[in-house]
């Protein structure tokens, strides 16, 4: 093979050449098969040097450079840019480590020259082999699909309407604003939460870039970055949303009773409802199952009573099919179902509550009007706050849900506020108040709350209750004074551990995202991209990625349409990493074993020809497809075996 | 055998291990000079014809770093190079080539430490073991 290489080695100031004889390795290297010539410069990466390199290359043209400098990881990129100015396809070059891995960590200067020898001599090999490589350009599509109409999706849905882009805000309930619209107040402000919710639900519905499409789920999601094909089921609502003005002349009427999902079973509700008072859309929706027409009765009594025509009990499920270049998930979470801790005897105890439950008997929407009231109608003189219920315990969840301890204090301020007279216990296990706020919030609170004791037990989940003389008895151990104790109260409260919603799992195999040990969605193992995923194009935000509260939901919606924003921007097209693999469809078995090895479902497999083929977009350019092709019919572009072998035996032949 | 300088090939992964070879670049830790790095952008790249090839060229040891496992830049490379490992640990002692001259080991980019302390002490193990002898 006849090659002109030329070798450019760096003494960075003295760094490279204090420990490594420069003259002896660029002697050396100006011998070495096909080798034109070898020169060296102070400094290769100031001004100075690039415009040296640049020059030198144009004049002495050589088919390919290999530099001798710091850490590729640093620099590679700089000196590809050069070698494009000078007229040379970037990636026929290879870069030498002689400073992080040579010069700074080696003692003895004549192993280091020796060692800076061995590499440049692999290096001179290996470039020899590499081909030109060039980076593709696709067309790609900047709408997205938001799954989850929650704080997190609506602030994502909202800030990318606002810059033009089309959304498609795809909300499983019937109604938009996620658990939020649920909630009376909010920690730390006490601001009213859905005031706080509600003029982004305003401006959700009337925005032209966003359509929003309620009681729908995503079903097939094919594609990649730039060019997803989204398949979303939109669920029959039977109450045309357009003819609706919501005014609830088809309730009453309705003679059908069920227990209300959205109020816990706390309340009833008829088979046509709405979600919630002031849901939007503001417009009910009639429950299939439960209905009495479409149980094969001849009731039409919703029907009748609709002024405006909106009942269409013909109205039927639909598939809308939307291309998109990205994609949020932002589905939110669910509580856990205390039940399975035995010793709360959540569902045997009629007064034992979960918070979301609770929640709701401090909201004027809720099924008390704000009224914290017993299941028969009495005020509680005593209430109990349990604190970490299946968080922090190895049999159940072992994470900190993050926001238990502030709503446990917000309950504590608005018991006070609304019965002043209750006596309230809290069992706590450790505090945990993060934020610029949160201990200040609790230091506020555990001030004017005098009727409150703080009980601190040694673990989560070790307290009994019992139900003795219509009271509710918890037995305990304070960990501070180490005494066994009982109380009794009216009236208990368990902070439950924030999990995952139930369809986590069909949506992460839906996009093939990592669901992690605890059943979240998983990020980039990277502590700056907490909204990113493995597959580029799918975003998470929101409490899918984990417990927070709605600040920082909210935050990483806007972080999610951020990178979506500066990823995918009109009339600028996808720019691909030439380093990926290939398949030769003359030597592919189609064995298949590379398409379950891929972790990024980049490879499939053509029936007809009966081989391997891989999507360059999706490919990453790791390389475990072609390390473990048994017929060698993979390449890995910059990285094949000839390329790496080559550099092996140049290290090893000095 | 005390004048031995065992020559060592290290397959060493982009986003951990060799940014931990890096740092202990920067933080100006020196080691023993045998280990010669080969760069690939995932352990899961491995090939097991790497090693044959090297210990073919003269290697008389070859190690191969990767992410901690649940750390891998391309999600789980490192666990397909583990599955490689385990095999190829047991064919290279068909060929005569004692096992303890194949090292596979986890070390992030933050591990300057763990990375110096793995270097040499791979180098001390082959040292003992002396030169590697096949027939060709």
């Amino acid at each position: 093979m006849n090659k002109k290489i030329g070798v450019y080695i760096c003494s960075c100031g003295t760094n490279i050449s204090d420990v490594i004889d420069i003259e002896e390795v660029v002697n050396f290297a100006s011998k070495l098969e096909n080798v034109v010539y070898a020169k060296s410069h102070k400094f290769l990466c100031s001004e100075d040097g690039k415009n040296f390199l640049t020059e030198d290359i144009k004049q002495q043209k050589p088919d390919c450079v290999v530099i001798g400098a710091c850490t590729p990881r640093e620099l590679e990129n700089t000196f590809r840019k050069v070698l494009e100015q000078a007229g040379l396809n970037p990636y026929l070059f290879q870069m030498v480590n002689l400073r992080e891995q040579v010069a700074w960590t080696t003692q003895d200067k004549t192993q280091a020259t020796q060692k800076a020898k061995r590499y440049i001599k692999a290096a001179v090999k290996r470039v020899a082999l590499h081909e030109p490589l060039e980076k593709k350009e696709i067309e790609c599509n900047t709408d997205v699909v938001v799954i989850g109409a929650g704080p997190a999706g609506l602030e994502s849905a909202i800030s990318l309407a606002k810059a033009d882009r089309k959304v498609y805000l795809v909300e499983k309930q019937p109604n938009i604003g996620g658990k939020a619209v649920k909630y009376e107040d909010l920690f730390p402000t006490m601001e009213c939460a859905p005031c706080a919710v509600a003029p982004y639900l305003e401006e959700v519905l009337h925005h032209p870039n966003i359509e929003l499409l309620t009681s729908s789920e995503v079903e097939e999601v094919v594609g990649f970055f730039g060019n997803f094909d989204v398949k979303i089921k939109k669920n029959a609502r039977y109450v045309d949303i357009e003819k609706c003005i919501g005014c609830g002349a088809c309730i009453e009427p309705c003679p059908v009773s069920v227990k209300s999902e959205f109020e816990y079973g706390l309340t009833d509700r008829k088979a046509i409802y709405f979600p919630v008072q002031g849901a939007l859309p503001n417009a009910p929706v009639i429950d299939k199952e439960n209905c009495l027409r479409f149980k094969g009765q001849d009731c039409n009594l919703c029907q009748q009573a609709c002024p405006f025509g909106a009942i269409n009990y013909e109205d039927k499920d639909e598939i809308l099919e939307k291309k998109v270049g990205a994609i949020v998930v932002a589905t939110g979470f669910e509580m856990l179902d205390p039940s399975i801790i035995s010793n709360y005897q959540y569902k045997v105890i009629p007064e034992v509550y979960t918070s979301a439950e609770f929640e709701r008997l401090l909201a004027a929407t809720g099924p008390t009007g704000g009224n914290i009231l017993t299941k028969d109608k009495k005020q509680p003189e005593s209430i109990a706050i349990i604190h970490c219920v299946g968080s922090r315990d190895e049999n159940y969840k072992e994470y900190c849900s993050s926001v238990c301890c502030l709503y446990a204090t917000k309950f504590i301020h608005m018991i006070e506020k609304k019965l002043p007279e209750a006596k309230v216990y809290d069992f706590y296990v450790d505090w945990c108040l993060p934020g610029r706020d949160g201990q200040t919030f609790f230091d506020s609170v555990k001030e004017h709350a005098k009727n409150t004791s703080f009980i601190r037990i040694p673990k989560p989940n070790e307290v009994n209750i019992s139900q003795k003389d219509g009271k509710i008895v918890i037995e305990y151990t304070d960990v501070n004074t180490n005494n066994k104790g009982q109380i009794s109260v009216d009236m208990v409260v368990l902070c439950t551990a924030i999990v995952p919603p139930k369809d986590t799992e069909k949506i992460a195999k839906l996009l093939d995202l990592p669901i992690r040990k605890d059943g979240f969605l998983g990020a980039m193992q990277n502590a700056l991209t907490t909204v990113s995923t493995t597959i580029e194009g799918v975003f998470i935000a929101g409490c899918i990625q984990g417990p927070k509260d709605f600040s920082s939901s909210v935050t990483q919606g806007a972080a999610a349409s951020g990178k979506i924003l500066s990823a995918l921007v009109p009339g600028r097209k996808l720019e691909l990493e030439p380093i990926t693999a290939e398949v030769n469809e003359k030597l592919c078995g189609g064995c298949k074993v590379c398409i379950s090895l891929c972790p990024y479902k980049a490879i499939s497999f053509d029936e007809e020809k009966k081989v391997a083929v891989i999507n360059e977009v999706l490919c990453k350019g790791c390389g475990t497809c072609v390390g473990a092709c048994p017929s060698g019919a993979i390449r890995g572009k910059h990285f094949t075996t000839e390329e790496i072998f080559a550099e092996i035996e140049g290290v090893l032949s000095l | 055998m005390n004048n031995f300088e065992p020559k060592i090939i290290g397959i060493l992964c982009n986003w951990c291990s060799y940014a931990g070879a890096d740092s202990a670049g920067t933080s100006r830790k020196t080691y023993a000079p045998n280990v010669n790095v080969v760069r690939v952008m995932c352990s899961g790249r491995v090939d097991t014809q790497f090693i044959l090839k090297a210990f073919k060229e003269g290697a008389d040891g070859v190690l191969i770093l990767g992410c901690h496992p649940g750390d891998c830049h391309y999600k789980e490379g490192n666990y397909k190079a583990l599955r490689r490992y385990k095999l190829l640990k047991k064919a290279i002692t068909q060929f005569g080539i004692e096992e303890e001259r194949l090292r596979l080991d986890w070390v992030s980019a933050a591990e300057s430490d763990k990375f110096v302390k793995v270097v040499n002490e791979f180098t001390e193990t082959i040292k003992k073991l002396g030169p590697l002898n096949i027939k060709k």
